[in-house]
């Protein structure tokens, strides 16, 4: 046995080799021609590694905001905040959704108040594509991306080859009807625009595991947004637009009316009503006499409102930011150093009131910062950037960032970053899931001075390697992409919630870094028939009172597989499976009884999600599918459920799906 | 382990072995415009027998690698014009060349993508 698998594999090494010579030669003519379509997922040519998520990889769940269409990119994590307001954060490298910034169309887009609940507030529908990259990403945007930098780019008005208008309709069968419009119209050349509307409902009540609270709240969601471009002549380009949005959520218990009066013996209820207008504009300028040379200014405002009710907890918050960013970009001699410099300015007023008690604060920040890239070969280019920003509560302060990237061969790329980045922690807007519970929240600061919480700012230090990977096998393509990130916080705002009656807030003594690892694999298996298989590890770690402990509900492990495959007729299946390994659960009470239970492992699951879907006359698409196939659920989500006002009530200790599985249909109707 | 190494070993070796002289890589000029051409034109050109097909949208040119003993020029192409796609070789009909969408027909139009 022995023996015949190591001739096999010495066999097959072997020809491997022959196959790559075979390969060379009649590639050699392709050369020129550009490296293919739509199976490369990721950037070669720039320093900084980006996965690319198309609309194509949108639509392997058909489900429908920013956050849902995450589940079948492996790069991110997607899990609950809690068992009771239906809402799911994101986790990059092991981090919480808040250290990864979300930006659409570069712009800074879901900050502060809703960087949790605003990735619902992006419908699917509306997305052209995405880029992700790991790491503290570029200056330029902002000092603020910890874990990475997720772009959206929403669908442009001046595309002549996309639809004129886009319907969408989406039923499921757990209660939820949603649709969307997009519509776009060019004028002439210079002038188009683009109108986006979304609408969503979940209406049915719904208990699967019968422990007397909705499994997800009802709710009413409407978004709408508008936007113009306009090319002028001398290279002027102006973009502007607006977006409002507005969420009625209300769950808790089966009997709970909204507006009802909480207290011991009455329905525990939660509520939230959100409403949110943005409006932001881009002003740019190329110089047609002066080579590669431009001048953009990004200029964003918003208002967001919230009102939150969990139970007995009244949750008040308001935010009102203000984002302004001056980018000058030329050239040194010729592209090969390209330098990006300007100044921008972030003013943030946060309002918030938490169980009576209020904290206002307002951070100003103008900055100034400086990026160059340098290409040596099309072997070896980099980004050196800096920063210096003075922030009004924290000081001045330094964020240096680099990126390197080094391709010893046309399809084999090695890159390296290594950078700062800082932000301040919005300690209860992040920590929301946690008022589903009878846990108090506590801030343990030396309340000194006006920082914000009286905490410090949250300083981390991210470095990172990739290796990216492609190759042809039998004609087709594939790619290897294998990723490493540690990050090391010098400050963390940590959330500690060891202690099952409390959450507690203070600033980082001792320890705390995210270990992450990654492995991907894609390839075409047979002609349109495309595999993707990736790993991950995680090994994050805080000092927890004096204690390092892993961090709380985030799996080491996770596996995934997905295969997508279309065929001639334009039919569409695809289908998604994941392994996610146990979660730590810190101490909390025994269900059903008021004995403290000591820290335990969840127990790990699969999670299989299909979808088959056909387009007629690249016009009408019509798709079903299938979330959770397995059907596996969390037996209790909600500790101490009968008795939600008893300090053991907990609905935010959740590892896994709360419920079961999800059958959708819908489809898409677009207008040429 | 031992296992897992040779289901890979398999994996890799079966295509190898598939892969033999039979096998030629010709490029082609067929007309079209944009990134919706050119999935049509690839995906025209995969008839039985071909391994691989590309069409570049900035040169025009299409590269098709095949198996002779299976195909042959005139069928990939005769398929390709079928789609709506003229070639030096194979010209399409004007029923089949109005059937693309307004922003294909490159003898009239052209995108800008």
């Amino acid at each position: 046995m022995d023996r015949i698998y190591k001739q096999l594999l010495l066999g097959s090494l072997m020809m491997l080799a022959l196959q790559a010579n075979a390969q060379t030669d009649s590639t050699k003519k392709l050369k020129d021609v550009t490296v293919r379509k739509r199976r490369s997922p990721y950037t070669m040519l720039d320093p900084i590694k980006k996965e690319l998520v198309s609309n194509r990889d949108l639509l392997k769940a058909a489900c429908c905001n920013l956050s849902e269409s995450f589940e079948t990119t492996p790069s991110v994590d997607v899990a609950f905040t809690d068992a009771i307001s239906g809402y799911k954060q994101v986790q990059m490298l092991g981090l919480a959704g808040p250290y990864t910034m979300i930006t659409r169309e570069n712009i800074p887009d879901t900050r502060g108040l809703a960087a949790i609940t605003g990735l619902t507030f992006t419908p699917g529908t509306w997305i052209e594509g995405m880029q992700l990259s790991k790491g503290t990403g570029s200056v330029v945007n902002g000092y603020e991306s910890v874990a990475g930098q997720i772009n959206v780019e929403w669908k442009k008005p001046f595309e002549d080859k996309d639809e004129k208008l886009l319907l969408n309709l989406y039923q499921s069968s757990q209660g939820r009807t949603e649709g969307n419009i997009v519509y776009r119209n060019k004028f002439s050349d210079k002038l188009s625009t683009n109108l986006f509307v979304h609408g969503k409902t979940q209406w049915l009540k719904l208990d699967g595991n019968g422990d007397g609270f909705l499994d997800q709240p009802l709710d009413k969601q409407f978004v709408a947004a508008n936007r113009w471009f306009w090319f002028g002549p001398n290279g002027w380009e102006v973009q502007g637009g607006v977006k409002g949005v507005f969420v009625e959520n209300a769950g808790g218990q089966w009997d709970y009316k909204e507006g009802d009066v909480q207290g011991l013996g009455k329905p525990w209820g939660y509520t939230m009503s959100t409403q949110r207008a943005e409006a932001w504009a881009k002003i740019g300028k190329m110089f047609p006499n002066k080579p590669a040379t431009s001048v953009g200014l990004q200029l964003s405002g918003l208002y967001h409102d919230q009102n939150a009710v969990y139970g007995t907890t009244n949750y008040l918050a308001t935010q009102r930011s203000f984002y302004a960013n001056l980018i000058y970009q030329s050239i040194i001699g010729n592209t090969n150093h390209v330098i990006k410099a300007g100044a921008s300015s972030l003013i943030d007023n946060y309002d918030e009131t938490l169980r009576a008690v209020n904290y206002t604060r307002n951070e100003v920040v103008p900055g100034i910062f400086a990026e160059y890239a340098y290409t040596m070969s099309s072997k070896f280019n980099l980004v050196a950037a800096i920063r210096g920003d003075y922030h009004n509560l924290y000081g001045a302060f330094a964020t240096p960032r680099l990126h390197v990237r080094y391709a010893p061969f046309a399809r084999t790329v090695f890159r390296a970053s290594v950078g700062r980045a800082q932000r301040t922690a919005n300690i209860f807007a992040e920590n929301m899931g946690y008022m589903a519970s009878g846990r108090s929240f506590y801030v343990r600061s030396a309340a000194t001075g006006s920082k914000p919480y009286g905490l410090d700012p949250e300083i981390a230090w991210n470095t990172g390697v990739n290796l990216t990977q492609k190759f042809t096998l039998d004609y087709r393509d594939g790619a290897l992409s294998v990723d490493y990130y540690y990050t090391q916080f010098q400050n963390q705002v940590v959330v500690d919630i060891e202690n099952p009656h409390a959450v507690n807030f203070y600033n980082l003594v001792g320890q705390s870094f995210a270990n992450s690892l990654q492995a991907q694999f894609d390839y075409e298996l047979i002609h349109n028939l495309d595999m993707r298989l990736a790993y991950r590890w995680y090994d994050v770690k805080t000092t927890y009172g004096g204690t390092l402990k892993e961090r709380p509900l985030i799996a080491a492990h996770r596996a995934f597989a997905n295969l997508a495959y279309e065929t001639r007729n334009h039919w569409k299946f695809d289908y998604t499976v994941q392994w996610i390994g146990s979660k730590r659960i810190p101490s909390v009470h025994e269900h059903h009884s008021t004995v403290i239970a000591p820290e335990s492992y969840s127990p790990s699951f699969f999670q299989m999600n299909a979808q088959i879907s056909k387009t007629w006359n690249e016009n009408l698409e019509v798709y079903l599918g299938g979330e959770n196939l397995t059907n596996y659920m969390m037996h209790d989500p909600i500790i101490g459920a009968d008795n939600p006002y008893a300090p053991g009530f907990d609905a935010s200790m959740v590892w896994g799906p709360i419920m079961g599985a999800n059958f959708y249909a819908g489809f898409r109707l677009k207008l040429r | 382990m031992k296992n897992l190494i040779l289901i890979i070993t398999l994996l890799f070796s079966v295509p190898v072995i598939a892969q033999d002289k039979d096998i030629v890589t010709k490029t082609f000029k067929v007309d079209g415009n944009c990134g919706m051409c050119k999935k049509r034109i690839e995906e025209a050109a995969f008839v039985k027998g071909v391994k691989r097909a590309e069409w570049n949208k900035g040169t025009h040119v299409l590269t098709v690698t095949y198996k002779p003993s299976k195909t042959n020029d005139e069928n990939i192409l005769k398929s390709v014009a079928h789609a709506g796609h003229s070639s030096e070789l194979v010209k399409t009909t004007d029923a089949e060349y109005k059937k693309l969408p307004e922003c294909c027909q490159y003898k009239t139009n052209t995108c800008e993508h």
